[in-house]
């Protein structure tokens, strides 16, 4: 069995909205493991983005645990929480978020500037991450030079930057188009498959989130279903269909030529 | 900002010029001083003008008198000589000297208390002008210079102030002298002469050994020269115009000038008594000057305090807002850069060191503007330092009383002492907005827009 990096017990988050009071999340029990990828659906309102800011502790929990590498964040105050932030826990936005008066490069060391690295070090990781997401030559360029998908990716470079234990994506793919949609989802689950990054993302697209090992479907602050995703048969290459051998790289199944 | 450098610029000038107007008014004041005390042993003994004194009137008309009124004309109208004996110049000297025989008065020297006299003569030259005056025209003379002729004896030039202290140039009279004139500056450009020229005085030449400054006991067209000189030059042997009387102290002045009195009743008798009054009149008035220098350089202060602290509460202002402004602008950067691990601390610095840098920047264009508008600005916000309001003028030191544009500099300490608040107010103004945004809640910050 694989360790478990994150690991909620019966998590509660209501806050008031004007007079009313907000039940965001009532009791979510969730565990992940190492190297997994998960997808959180679920329609709007239904306490995807409350979860995924609890799990990033960028906001905190009215009651409940959140173990992440066995510590629970939910008790720790705000001077030890952006250690968390800063070295457990990547974070990418649907709008990405990058620093529009800092090029690519200077976009993804940010995380590190706070971190015992020396500047070429950092110099040589971001320029590392940016080759990874596939922007090499790329990295002097200001956000507003790029495309919507580069953006997204440089951001997730940043994410990356100080080797989290977690990536967290709320609804990555929100603001791309099909093309860089499909292209985001590859590299996610390539992170995912080659580098072994435990992946939590939101989403309320089904295709993105079918390319993921488990699919999460919140509904009024409850997980209500729980399915098994098209990535998990990639990465143990075996056609979910027929059952053959397939490539990671294959986008059908060689033998019964269903779509994977 | 730049109203926060003008103002302490405008100050220092202000400051400068009452410090420059002080200056004048406490060195006038010993000098006033120097003078009283040189001057309160003496008397100062002449015939008197007019009237009773030349013997118009017959009851008065002794030898004695009369001998002094020969030559009354001397000092008063048309140099030396030139009517002896006309008697109807004397009428109108008003209150002039006229000469006196010499010998008459050698019995003032053996008065208890006396400690030494100097006989002077004194001898206007100049041009003669008439004058309409009550529907009757009179003879005037506009003097070019005045001959004073002063015994150049040692024991008495160097010890009593009868000759002028302030040599601009060249030397003083001094005992033994003959021959040699001591110019003021006017007779030097009259006579287009300087040390070492000679000069022709009523046909005689002269030798001029230096030039004395105005003073209070030199007058600006007085020359100086051997009491012997000058009697021979003005035809008037024998005589003298006044007699200077120092008493051996100064307590006893009044019973000297009374024995002058009785022993000579036709002399008038002055004791410094009266000039010292003067001085301390005039001593009294440059206190108030300078107390009503003083009282302006405070009212100045205040109104540049006020000006400042309303410069200073309106800039923190200014950069309070702009700053809340722009943590409202960039919320969701803040909600990113703590998403990503800045801690608070770091959120707060980068934001005061912003408004820091920012007010920095205003600093900069702030002593760019003041540099060039500093006189406008301070002479605009400040009241000028004028103990005298305005009309009232105080000779060579009525220039001290107002800062002109050259005076209004702006020093590199007070740049530097500007450049320094701006970047105390920056700090002091962006300490809340940085407070706020590094306590903005990230998920928070991330939903706004």
């Amino acid at each position: 069995m694989s360790e478990a990096v994150l690991k909620i017990e019966n998590l509660s988050k209501s806050y008031t909205l004007g007079k009313r009071s907000v039940q965001a999340l009532s009791g979510v029990n969730l565990k992940v493991n190492k190297g997994e990828f998960v997808a959180i659906m679920g329609p709007s309102g239904s306490g995807k983005t409350t979860l995924l800011n609890v799990l990033g502790c960028l906001d905190k929990p009215t009651s409940g645990r959140i173990l992440l590498d066995e510590v629970d964040v939910a008790k720790l105050p705000e001077t030890e929480l952006y250690k968390i932030r800063r070295n457990k826990i990547g974070f990418v936005f649907q709008t990405f978020n990058l620093l529009p008066y800092l090029n690519a490069i200077e976009n993804v060391e940010l995380p590190m500037e706070c971190t015992k690295k020396s500047k070429s070090e950092r110099r040589r990781r971001a320029s590392k991450l940016l080759e990874m997401v596939g922007l090499s030559g790329r990295e002097g360029h200001r956000p507003q030079r790029l495309s919507a998908g580069e953006q997204q990716r440089v951001a997730i470079a940043r994410a990356l930057a100080n080797d989290p234990a977690i990536l967290l994506a709320d609804e990555p793919t929100g603001n791309l188009d099909t093309k860089n949609k499909q292209e985001l989802v590859k590299l996610l689950a390539s992170l995912n498959l080659n580098q072994g990054t435990t992946i939590i993302i939101v989403t309320h697209d089904g295709q993105v989130a079918s390319h993921t090992e488990r699919m999460l479907l919140l509904k009024d602050g409850k997980i209500i279903k729980e399915k098994q995703g098209l990535h998990l048969a990639k990465k143990k290459l075996m056609c979910p269909h027929c059952g053959s051998r397939i490539q990671v790289s294959d986008t059908s199944c060689p033998s019964c030529k269903k779509r994977l | 900002m730049a109203i926060m450098i003008s103002i302490p610029a405008g100050i220092t000038a202000n400051q400068a010029s009452t410090q420059n107007l002080t200056q004048n008014l406490s060195n006038t004041i010993t000098q006033t001083e120097a003078s009283i005390n040189q001057t309160l042993t003496q008397i100062t003994c002449s015939l008197s003008s007019g009237f009773e004194g030349f013997g118009f009137n017959p009851g008065n008309f002794t030898p004695g008198q009369f001998g002094g009124g020969g030559n009354f004309n001397l000092g008063q109208f048309g140099g030396g000589g030139n009517v002896p004996g006309e008697f109807g110049g004397g009428a109108f000297s008003g209150g002039g000297t006229s000469a006196m025989n010499e010998t008459l008065y050698s019995d003032i020297s053996s008065i208890e208390n006396v400690a030494a006299v100097v006989p002077s003569l004194q001898a206007s030259e100049g041009t003669n002008q008439t004058v309409e005056m009550f529907g009757r025209s009179f003879t005037r003379l506009v003097p070019d210079y005045v001959i004073e002729g002063i015994p150049l004896n040692s024991s008495l030039v160097d010890n009593y102030p009868i000759l002028p202290t302030n040599i601009t140039d060249g030397r003083n009279l001094q005992g033994g002298d003959s021959g040699v004139v001591l110019l003021s500056e006017n007779n030097s450009k009259f006579f287009d002469a300087g040390v070492g020229d000679t000069i022709t005085i009523l046909g005689k030449t002269f030798e001029v050994v230096g030039v004395h400054g105005s003073s209070g006991v030199s007058d600006r067209t007085t020359l100086y020269m051997n009491l012997s000189d000058a009697q021979v030059l003005t035809n008037n042997t024998g005589y003298i115009t006044s007699l200077e009387v120092f008493a051996s102290s100064s307590s006893v002045v009044t019973e000297v000038a009374n024995a002058v009195s009785s022993l000579h009743p036709e002399l008038s008798v002055v004791t410094a008594q009266q000039r010292l009054e003067q001085l301390q009149a005039m001593q009294t008035s440059y206190n108030t000057a300078l107390q009503n220098a003083e009282s302006t350089l405070n009212q100045t202060q205040t109104t540049a305090f006020e000006e400042i602290v309303v410069a200073v509460a309106a800039t923190s202002l200014i950069v309070l807002f702009v700053m809340l402004y722009t943590v409202r602008e960039r919320t969701k950067e803040i909600g990113t850069l703590k998403a990503i691990g800045f801690s608070n601390w770091t959120v707060m610095s980068q934001f005061m060191l912003e408004g820091v840098l920012l007010s920095l920047v205003a600093g900069v264009v702030g002593i760019a503007i003041a540099s060039v508008a500093a006189p406008t600005l301070s002479s605009l916000l400040l009241p000028s330092v004028n103990p005298f309001g305005g009309s009232v003028r105080l000779g060579a030191n009525a220039g001290a009383s107002n800062p002109s544009a050259a005076t209004i500099a702006i020093n590199p300490q007070l740049m530097l002492l500007a450049f320094g608040a701006a970047a105390l107010l920056g700090a002091l103004g962006s300490l809340y907005p940085a407070w706020r945004a590094s306590r903005t809640r990230p998920a928070e910050a991330m939903r706004y827009e």
